[in-house]
């Protein structure tokens, strides 16, 4: 929202010294976000007023006159213009070179420079209204150029050459753009005047009188009254209409129309301009519908019925529902209450008398109509935030001002009001303690008092009987209050809407007034009585730094919504799955019930850049089921945190082994229970003859294993290998301290043997480590070969051997002994032949 | 006996004296002192010596020995003294081995910094699920009946539940805050905790909106705690997270679960509070709402608002973690684009 300061100066006089900067930074800092300082100036910037001293022919262009320019410079200056009614002696507005313009008035703003037009030079622009951002404000006729001498509001000995033309038609101003989201709770701040209210308080300035004569409402009020039919009480609290004569549809004053242009409002005609304009001064919607296009001299506020539409401006159709307001007359719907008008009530070039509506409609109605036809006006953005019926009576004070002013000839000739609820002020009671122990630092009577009035409240002062009001009151020795004095307060009706109603909010108003910067900052109190201890939380930390800085994966985050394309990818059962709503795309429309579908997609966008690279991530999975983590009636569906990681390398073992060798050290690195592996259950997304399961007390925990053929080609990963692992966290047990184990050094030397065996294809490292494990201290795997050497279906595996004893060291004898032993074991149970 | 002991000493210390390296002087100690060596030869010839000749002799050629074994240790020093392991073209320009270490990601970064910084103030850690329900995403903490956020078009509810209401309509959550609620439900009070994660929201994306971000709320609840305190906990918890002072300015905000209400903004790091247009030119970042914890909200977890109250800090951990890296699309933090995690090692 727009708030224009020289608006501001009509109700609150600022003093010299304040600066529009310190003005935005401190209603920031008390009251809204203020996002942008605009300085209006800035745009008229070297736009001069100039008197044209002789104007003659231009020498090589009929329509082009080269004119001899006072632009209070030094010398006079030579400036080529085509408009057609210049003279000698007129007072125009030029644009100096440095300046900016917009040409014809159409497009992005151009810089002028010092020229030459058709041969002759030219200091500048004589401007049209149009060029200077002016046109809506001081139209001319086709052709022509900007006549100063004969603008209304503009004093002849104000016409200097020289002058800046912002100072001459006073479009110096400094606009403040607030942050809409920072007003949602204040109604009262949608208006210059709310605004205003704040300006003062922060400052401890006057609020002066919305206007300076107070207008008598009770002689309209005799008036022959104008029907009003509320159907929705709920949704219409307070109606007010009144019907005006005697006009007719023209421009508004510049004043009024430089108001509304500097705050974004393009100026239509002078009904529509005091309608938008009370609006913007007071934050209370009002429309102005043609009174002939009134059926039944009636307006009717109701629920629209079935298959009822609003005719728009354009033209359009706005198919209506049942829960839609309009305000009617006797036959049809004119308008959407409170959001926008219809074709039907318009004010046209016809016109010469209105309805005026000034009412009260329901926050909650015009939310829902808005949300149903997805837009957002003006009028509805105040509505929606809940606005004070009270508010009606001083845009009606407003409304009539402006009429008179600008329509002295208008009549009044019917009024109507009909009022179901007034909004009533909160009363809240507060106790000096409670602010004292809130805020921190205890605040005068005074303080409290001259903060709170100037924002609106009526405030009594209670010396005794706080205990009564407030049962956590600090008390003496004695069991008596240490201080009793409360307030009674009476919020003003436009904060009483929802925005004040209990003591907190005033606590809220006296907190930020006094400034959050102004408080002393104090510790936080500190009591040992228990160290964190977090086992759970320490080992997920742990594991994420394993995984990153000794495995070499990066971490990633994946979207917890899953394209169908990986869901079909890796066979998931979609029957298990949570669906989203509203998802962000129709194809994405399913929660992740495994983190393997975000791996592969990081993985095939990866292997644009990459080859070779391991990723891990750990994040919720979900599926359709029961769990209540807090209260019995709330069930949600399953919900389990994954470790996850994939590695991508260019040969199936190593994927596979890299992965097996991760989760092999994970318990040890990541002090936590050993799990096993045992190949049990297929996961979906696993190739049959490569996986395992992960396994913890008998019970799967997890997988990992090669990625199908089929699930990589259709993730869209063609050549390398690609393995992953998944395992669920919350069945992993933390040690709760360090669990290295001491084993005592040997003490007779090891002999360390190599051996390089021939087996079967069948035969797995598991069966020869088996058979001779008993044999020996340690038997530790080398590798596997395969090639010339080795018949077809066999396999060459070579391992090392340590052997020793603990009551000696081994001669060679003994260890001879211990090998064919050995050797001849492997032969019986594994059929190994030994390689030369 | 015509031997020149001189000769021999003469022509044994220059070869000594001229070996290049280690392996020659082996050779030459060999050659001087070994089995075959004239010394062995002469020390052979000791027998045949007459006992006063042999005495004289024997000394003569033990002292030569002694004198090469002390000038072969010493040349040995010397040449180990002024050796190299490798050539002089060694190209000590080429670049180490690589450590093969991927990176946590930088949010997760940021959030265990903050962790550490939070666990030395005394707080807890707690998770919530990212679905959560109406009831604790909205209506424990004091949203309206009719609050926009509630509407399909900014919350993500879940299929089969969004035309119910309370405990029975669920969503990603929107924001952190419900699970405040649910750990003062199971842990009462006075709390002091912070809660990482996930949030979700319904909206169009671009360089700085997303779907999916990260937030880190703390909340303490105490007897008679002020607001107060919660500026100096801010203030505490950035140095310890930039490693030096920021600045930062408490002003008004507003949520339905606070009373009153606090934006916290903290000095651009990027321009040093000048203006700079990460900042929007007014040299301050939005990073942290918070605010007083509301007395409905209170009740909502069973405890008495007469008695206990706290405050909310509430921080934007993309828009943190873009501030410390001048990271410049949101985006990016979902990418999985190992280009952009590896840059954070």
């Amino acid at each position: 929202m727009k708030i224009s300061l020289n608006w501001i100066r009509k109700y609150v006089d600022l003093p010299e010294d304040l600066s529009e900067k310190q003005i935005a930074y401190d209603l920031t800092m008390r009251t809204v976000e203020v996002e942008d300082l605009i300085d209006t100036s800035l745009k008229y910037h070297n736009i001069v007023v100039g008197k044209i001293i002789n104007v003659n022919q231009h020498p090589n262009a009929d329509k082009l006159k080269v004119c001899t320019v006072d632009c209070g410079l030094d010398e006079l200056k030579e400036i080529v213009c085509g408009g057609l009614n210049l003279y000698e002696g007129q007072y125009v507005a030029v644009a100096l070179p440095g300046s900016s313009v917009v040409w014809h008035g159409e497009g992005e703003p151009v810089k002028i420079k010092e020229n030459k037009l058709r041969g002759v030079k030219s200091y500048g622009m004589i401007s049209a209204s149009e060029e200077i951002y002016l046109g809506d404000i001081y139209k001319d006729e086709p052709e022509n150029i900007m006549d100063l001498g004969k603008i209304e509001d503009i004093k002849q000995d104000e016409l200097v050459a020289g002058a800046s033309i912002s100072d001459v038609l006073n479009l110096n101003d400094f606009i403040l753009d607030i942050d809409n989201k920072s007003l949602t709770n204040r109604p009262d701040l949608w208006g210059h005047y709310g605004v205003a209210r704040e300006i003062a308080a922060i400052y401890k300035l006057k609020l002066k009188d919305l206007l300076d004569e107070q207008i008598n409402i009770q002689d309209y009020k005799s008036l022959p009254k104008y029907k009003i039919n509320i159907l929705e009480k709920e949704k219409c609290k307070r109606y007010l209409a009144l019907k005006i004569e005697n006009l007719y549809v023209k421009e508004s004053p510049a004043w009024l129309k430089i108001a509304l242009k500097s705050v974004g409002i393009n100026p239509k005609n002078a009904i529509v301009d005091i309608t938008n304009y009370v609006m913007l001064a007071t934050g209370q919607p009002n429309h102005a519908f043609d009174s002939n296009q009134v059926e039944g001299e009636e307006i009717v506020i109701r629920n629209a019925t079935k298959g009822e539409k609003i005719v728009l401006l354009d033209d359009n159709d706005l198919e209506l529902s049942t829960d839609d307001l309009v305000i009617a007359d006797i036959e049809e719907p004119m308008c959407l209450a409170g959001i926008r008008g219809g074709k039907k009530d318009s004010v046209l070039d016809s016109t010469e008398s209105i309805v005026l509506e000034i009412a009260n409609f329901s926050p909650n109605t015009i939310r829902k109509t808005e949300q149903r036809f997805g837009e957002k006006t003006d009028s509805g953005i105040r509505y929606e935030k809940g606005i004070d019926t009270e508010r009606i009576d001083i845009a009606l004070d407003l409304s009539l001002d402006l009429f008179n002013k600008i329509y002295p000839e208008n009549k009044i000739t019917a009024y109507g009001e009909v009022t179901n609820e007034h909004t009533a002020s909160s009363e809240i009671d507060i106790s000096q303690d409670f602010l004292d122990r809130r805020i921190g630092t205890k605040l005068s009577e005074k303080d409290i008092i001259d903060t709170l009035s100037i924002l609106g409240y009526q405030i009594e002062v209670r010396d005794k009987g706080a205990y009564k009001i407030d049962k956590s009151i600090r008390k003496d020795s004695n069991g008596n209050p240490i201080e009793d004095k409360y307030y009674h307060i009476l919020a003003p009706t436009w904060r009483s809407t929802g925005d004040v109603s209990i003591r907190d909010d005033i606590l809220g108003d006296l907190a930020r007034m006094i400034g959050y910067e102004n408080f002393k900052r104090k510790p936080l109190p500190v009591e040992f009585n228990k160290a964190i201890k977090q086992p759970k939380e320490e080992l997920e930390r742990r594991i994420r730094e394993y995984l990153s800085f000794r495995c070499n994966f990066y971490e990633i985050f994946t979207y917890p919504w899953v394209s169908d394309k990986y869901i079909n990818a890796i066979n998931s059962d979609i029957e298990k799955m949570v669906k989203l709503a509203t998802p962000p795309s129709p194809e994405q429309a399913y929660l992740r019930s495994t983190l393997i579908t975000g791996l592969l997609e990081s993985a095939e966008k990866n292997l644009r850049y990459f080859n070779e690279f391991n990723l891990h991530e750990i994040a919720e999975v979900f599926e359709k089921g029961k769990y209540s983590p807090s209260t019995d009636e709330e069930i949600l569906p399953i919900q389990k945190m994954m470790i996850s990681g994939i590695s991508v390398s260019n040969s199936n073992e190593k994927a596979f082994f890299d992965i097996k060798g991760v989760l092999e050290s994970m318990s040890r690195y990541c002090h936590m229970e050993d799990f096993t592996f045992k190949k049990i259950d297929k996961p979906s997304w696993a190739d049959e003859n490569a996986y395992l399961n992960i396994l913890s007390n008998e019970n799967i925990i997890g997988s990992f294993g090669l990625v199908s053929l089929k699930s990589l080609h259709e993730s869209g990963i063609n050549n390398p290998a690609v393995a992953v692992f998944e395992i669920e966290m919350s069945k992993l047990k933390p040690f709760t301290s360090r669990t290295n184990k001491y084993i005592s050094l040997p003490v007779f030397p090891q002999v360390e043997e190599d051996l390089s065996i021939v087996v079967d294809e069948q035969i797995k490292w598991k069966d020869i480590h088996y058979a001779i494990i008993n044999k020996c201290n340690e038997v530790k795997f080398k590798e596997v070969y395969r090639g010339k050497q080795i018949p077809e279906g066999k396999k060459s595996i070579m391992f090392t051997i340590s052997i020793g004893s603990d009551k000696g060291t081994l001669n060679s004898k003994q260890i001879d002994k211990k090998m064919r032993s050995i050797i001849e074991t492997l032969k019986k149970l594994c059929g190994a032949e030994l390689r030369s | 006996m015509s031997i020149s002991f001189e000769k021999i000493r003469e022509d044994g210390l220059k070869k000594i004296d001229e070996a290049k390296d280690v392996d020659i002087l082996q050779d030459i100690r060999r050659e001087l002192t070994g089995k075959k060596s004239v010394i062995s030869d002469m020390l052979k010839k000791l027998k045949d010596l007459s006992p006063e000749e042999r005495k004289s002799f024997g000394k003569k050629t033990n002292d030569l020995k002694m004198l090469f074994f002390e000038k072969i240790e010493e040349k040995k020093n010397e040449l180990i003294n002024n050796s190299s392991s490798v050539s002089s073209d060694f190209d000590i320009s080429l670049p180490g081995n690589l450590i093969k270490q991927g990176t946590l990601h930088p949010i997760t970064q940021m959030q265990y910094d903050l962790n550490d910084a939070f666990r030395s103030l005394g707080f807890e850690i707690f998770k919530e699920d990212d679905i959560s329900s109406e009831k604790f995403a909205f209506d424990n903490l004091n949203f309206p009946p009719d609050h926009p956020a509630r509407a399909t078009m900014d919350t993500y509810w879940i299929d089969g539940t969004e035309n119910k209401r309370g405990t029975k309509r669920l969503c990603l959550r929107p924001h952190l805050t419900g699970a405040s609620v649910r750990y003062l439900l199971k842990n009462g009070a006075p709390a002091r905790f912070v809660y990482p994660g996930r949030v979700y929201r319904n909206e169009a994306t671009d360089a700085r909106h997303e779907r999916a971000f990260f937030q880190y709320e703390a909340l303490v609840v105490d007897k008679d705690i002020s607001f107060s305190s919660g500026k100096l906990m801010i203030d505490t918890i950035m140095e310890k997270v930039f490693g030096r002072k920021v600045n930062t300015r408490m002003r008004e905000g507003f949520f339905p679960f606070t009373e009153p209400g606090y934006e916290i903004d903290m000095e651009c790091l990027v321009c040093n509070g000048k203006g700079c247009k990460v900042c929007n030119g007014n040299g301050w970042i939005e990073v942290m709402p918070g605010g007083v914890i509301h007395p409905n909200v209170l009740k909502s977890a069973n405890l008495d608002p007469d008695v206990w109250s706290g405050f909310y800090t509430n921080i934007g951990l993309d828009r943190l973690v873009m501030m410390r890296y001048g990271v410049d699309d949101v985006r990016l933090f979902h990418s999985a684009d190992l280009r952009f995690l590896k840059q954070f090692r």
